[in-house]
């Protein structure tokens, strides 16, 4: 079967301005869209930039925009979204080369919601692990899930029009902070979100959630997040 | 370095989000509906001529109360989703009953502006 695949291309050395490329493989049904652009890069045009690593949905690497819309290029195939693909780089991050996208600000807001675990207490008497119900664990598991692929921040409009908005993956990370019975920060976290670019610029939109690979209910842990600021209590 | 992150409106309305991501942009359209219509509304209230005209003209209290009521019932749909984040896993049924609120109410509207419009 033949697939077209067109191709964002953008190449700072040479081109004023971006262009598309098409291009015409073969391909099965079940090939991956990762795929593709390998068999573009190694056969056809090896100028071709994208990023990649474990290819199995796990890295978070490879997050562009097909057919308009945000998807791991490795967990996509060729069934899912047609024959004719249009493959471009995620919207609201500078555009390095191709389909590569300038992360440096979608990392600069995770740092800000202090993306680690936090505890000053003195460690349990036997020295060991600080021990968590498994209910207690179950209240952030699913936030736990993410791969900081930027899916998820790079479809929400909030973000497009202001890159200071924490976005939805930070907002992710902290919740999955927040809601850990053994961290003691979520009062410093909350703060954080409470200013002005935080999470109040979630306006409840769901491209978020609908974009996310790992299918984290993302808006609902936004959800959960506002309703915390506003009552002060974590259950 | 690179092309600017700058997302226009022609880029932004190009991405396939789904029913919420339109509702946003309805959302927003409905939002400026109604800052025009209270703007124009206190103009006319101020005794300025062209104010009154435009906020009698049929065309405009459709365009603005549409949109308007829109706004509305859309805001309505997501102060109670953020007041119950457990409700958002029943955002699809929300918005059908948004719809099912917005279309009557709607109608309803359209019923009186060109009742009053046919009967000056």
């Amino acid at each position: 079967m033949e697939v077209t695949l067109k191709i964002f291309r953008y190449n700072p050395e040479v081109d004023k301005k971006w262009h598309y490329e098409t291009y015409s493989i073969e391909a099965e049904e079940t090939d991956r869209i990762l795929d593709l652009l390998e068999k573009v890069k190694g056969h056809v045009d090896g100028t071709l930039s994208f990023r990649r690593s474990c290819a199995h949905g796990v890295c978070g690497s490879d997050a562009l925009r097909i057919n308009g819309r945000n998807y791991l290029a490795c967990k996509t195939l060729v069934r899912d979204v047609g024959h004719k693909i249009t493959v471009e780089p995620l919207l609201g991050l500078k555009v390095i080369k191709d389909l590569i996208v300038d992360m440096e600000p979608f990392f600069n807001n995770y740092k800000k919601v202090l993306p680690y675990f936090i505890n000053e207490s003195p460690l349990p008497a036997d020295g060991k692990e600080r021990l968590q119900s498994p209910e207690d664990r179950a209240r952030f598991d699913e936030t736990t899930k993410c791969i900081l692929c930027a899916a998820c921040t790079t479809s929400c409009p909030s973000y497009w029009g202001n890159e200071s908005y924490l976005g939805p993956a930070a907002l992710v990370t902290a919740h999955r902070f927040i809601f850990d019975s053994r961290d003691e920060a979520a009062s410093q976290r909350l703060e954080i979100l409470s200013e002005t670019n935080g999470v109040a610029r979630c306006h409840t939109i769901f491209n978020c959630t609908m974009a996310c690979p790992r299918d984290i209910k993302i808006t609902k842990a936004i959800g959960e997040l506002k309703m915390a600021m506003v009552t002060g209590k974590l259950d | 370095m690179g092309l600017k992150r700058n997302v226009g409106l022609a880029v932004a309305l190009r991405y396939k989000g789904k029913t919420p991501f339109w509702s946003y942009i309805l959302h927003r359209i409905g939002g400026s509906a109604l800052f025009t219509f209270f703007t124009i509304y206190i103009m006319a209230l101020a005794g300025v001529d062209f104010a009154s005209g435009i906020l009698g003209n049929w065309l405009f209290q459709i365009f603005s109360l549409s949109f308007g009521l829109f706004h509305i019932i859309n805001g309505l749909r997501i102060t109670i989703l953020d007041l119950f984040p457990n409700l958002i896993r029943r955002q699809r049924e929300a918005i059908w009953l948004e719809w099912a609120v917005f279309l009557p109410l709607y109608g309803f509207m359209l019923f009186v502006v060109f009742r009053s419009a046919v009967g000056g």
